[in-house]
């Protein structure tokens, strides 16, 4: 089975480098880091993920930004994104830790892996 | 050389015109011939103004003529003999002081309470006139400076009592800008901090999750430690969350909730740490439904901290009682970070929720303070000083009023979440009347949050 690849956009190294080490730990994911949220659209062309995971709160674009230019794309424009953000409180999220914000997917910092997981499989597009 | 030359330098507001403003002096005086002395003297003495003259037998006539007169025409001064037949020395002078506050009183001696006389004048009478040598000129003279001597007393009193009033409004204000402020840089701060607490919190947790993949069933030490670290990081995630809730803007979703819905359902969430802590739970819920118009997750999330707090002041085998009911809301104490629009009127309906510990209660000199951001009376470590102003600013975006006050018999803190109700129905009764219904706990078997 080829492994899913993901895309993790947040300016904090230490994060993605955790994200990275847990979802290959999986066996099933192969994790692409961009630290640079300008670089978002370039990056996601040239790697071209299956689901992208987006932080909020970033310098020079936040993740909305990002969302938009990542829509406004014709090859990037499918790509499930999910927010992660430290914006939001966990007890604010349903039980299975994520909450829908106007069709957004979010979920709130600090993430267990058990929710990121459960939440990527969901949103991730089936095989073609 | 009787009148001043120029009457204006003495006369006071009330008496603008002398020449029309009539003087009204009320004689107090229980020997006729005194009082006739006393009535000629006044028309001998040529006041600019005319003379009202009334008299009063005894100290009780006295007090009822101030009554009846008071809406009306007001005395401008009364002359009081202190040797009535139903008053004598002090007491008539106490007597007529409180019936008339604003009335200038000048004191009518004999020889024998002379220096009586002249002690009243030191403690609020305004003058004092020896009645064997008494003249027109003096009795005018008496009055008029007596009369204008009141003037400047009340003057000052309303001058005083207004400054103090300025004065406490002034550090009312001062305590809300404080306030205002604290909340507002905690707000500018809760973000920043939120973010930036929470990514290496992240990096923690998901740590965390990897290394109880990696190293399972090495050992006891391992696995408590990691265990320990899950907890300290949710221990630190939830203080950030009350942050955050502080610096949230007021979006919540207000529904028509009942409060003993909300009551029930932290019940269920806190009956496994009630239970743990062996404490007794008394649930005395009003057996009709108490509606209110509120964000219930912001309600429970009210009542959880309280309840909490509660519970940690408490040792094992002390009850615990949450209470509910409804009432009319009280006149509330302006207190620091109350602001006028977010109160509810005394006699608004409300509804309320009580909690009610038997712990050591809060000592009375700091009991004002502990809605204040970052106060706490917890160690150092256990708690952040931001509960209950978080709970209070909840309450305050519900315009309800967020209550603490210590109880006797059995001693404990008793905090009250009133507020405002939905519109009356049925016949349920207004207020909480004779020992409610207590409740057992239901649906314990819910599980713990």
């Amino acid at each position: 089975m080829n492994k899913k690849r993901i895309l993790v956009i947040d300016d904090d190294t230490g994060l993605n480098q955790m994200v990275k080490l847990n979802l290959e730990a999986t066996g099933n994911y192969e994790v692409c880091i961009e630290n640079d949220s300008t670089l978002s659209v370039e990056t996601a062309r040239r790697v071209r993920p299956d689901l992208i995971l987006l932080d909020y709160i970033m310098p020079e674009m936040d993740g909305g930004d990002v969302t938009t230019s990542l829509h406004e794309d014709p090859f990037l424009r499918g790509i499930p994104i999910i927010m992660v953000t430290a914006l939001l409180a966990n007890r604010e999220m349903s039980p299975d830790g994520t909450v829908n914000r106007g069709g957004q997917v979010m979920l709130a910092k600090p993430v267990k892996m058990e929710n990121l997981l459960k939440c990527i499989e969901k949103h991730l597009l089936p095989a073609e | 050389m009787s009148a001043p030359d120029s009457p204006t330098q003495i006369v006071n507001r009330e008496m603008r015109d002398p020449a029309r403003t009539p003087v009204r002096i009320l004689c107090v005086e229980d020997n006729d011939l005194d009082f006739i002395l006393i009535r000629k003297h006044l028309r001998d003495a040529g006041f600019s103004a005319p003379v009202e003259i009334q008299r009063a037998r005894n100290i009780h006539e006295a007090v009822h003529l101030i009554g009846v007169a008071d809406g009306g025409a007001p005395y401008d001064i009364a002359l009081l003999d202190l040797s009535l037949p139903d008053s004598r020395g002090v007491e008539t002078y106490r007597q007529m002081r409180t019936a008339a506050p604003r009335v200038a009183v000048a004191i009518l001696s004999g020889n024998s309470d002379e220096e009586l006389a002249l002690n009243l004048v030191q403690n609020g009478a305004q003058d004092y006139l020896p009645k064997d040598s008494l003249t027109p000129d003096l009795l005018k003279r008496c009055i008029i400076y007596a009369m204008k001597r009141q003037h400047h007393r009340v003057e000052m009193e309303m001058l005083t009592d207004r400054l103090r009033r300025t004065t406490e409004e002034l550090k009312t204000t001062q305590m809300q800008l404080i306030q205002a402020e604290k909340v507002e840089s905690l707000g500018r701060l809760a973000s920043s901090v939120a973010h930036e607490v929470k990514n290496p919190l992240g990096v923690i947790q998901m740590g965390l999750d990897f290394l109880e993949k990696r190293l399972p069933g090495i050992g006891d030490d391992v696995d408590s430690t990691l265990n320990l670290m899950h907890d300290a990081v949710t221990r630190a995630d939830s203080v950030i969350h009350d942050m955050l809730d502080f610096s949230r803007s007021d979006e919540r979703r207000v529904e028509s909730c009942d409060l003993n819905d909300i009551a029930h359902c932290v019940v269920r969430m806190l009956k496994h740490e009630i239970d743990k802590r062996k404490i007794t739970l008394r649930l005395e819920l009003a057996e009709f439904a108490l509606k209110t118009q509120c964000d219930s997750t912001g309600m429970e999330q009210v009542l959880i901290n309280i309840v909490t707090n509660a519970l940690q002041a408490m040792e094992q085998g002390k009850v615990l009682t949450i209470r509910t009911g409804r009432a009319l809301a009280g006149a509330v104490r302006r207190d620091a970070g109350l602001r006028e629009m977010n109160v509810m009127r005394a006699g608004d309906e409300a509804v309320v929720i009580e909690v009610q510990d038997q712990g050591p209660g809060i000592a009375e000199d700091i009991l004002s303070r502990v809605f204040e951001p970052f106060f706490t009376t917890k160690p150092t470590g256990e708690g952040t000083g931001l509960g209950l102003s978080v709970c209070k600013r909840i309450v305050e975006l519900h315009r309800g009023q967020l209550l603490v006050a210590n109880v006797t018999e059995p001693r404990g803190l008793l905090v009250s979440i009133v507020l405002k109700s939905e519109p009356f129905t049925e016949t349920a009764p207004k207020t909480r009347e004779g020992p409610m219904a207590t409740v057992a706990a239901p649906h314990a078997e819910a599980k713990a949050p």
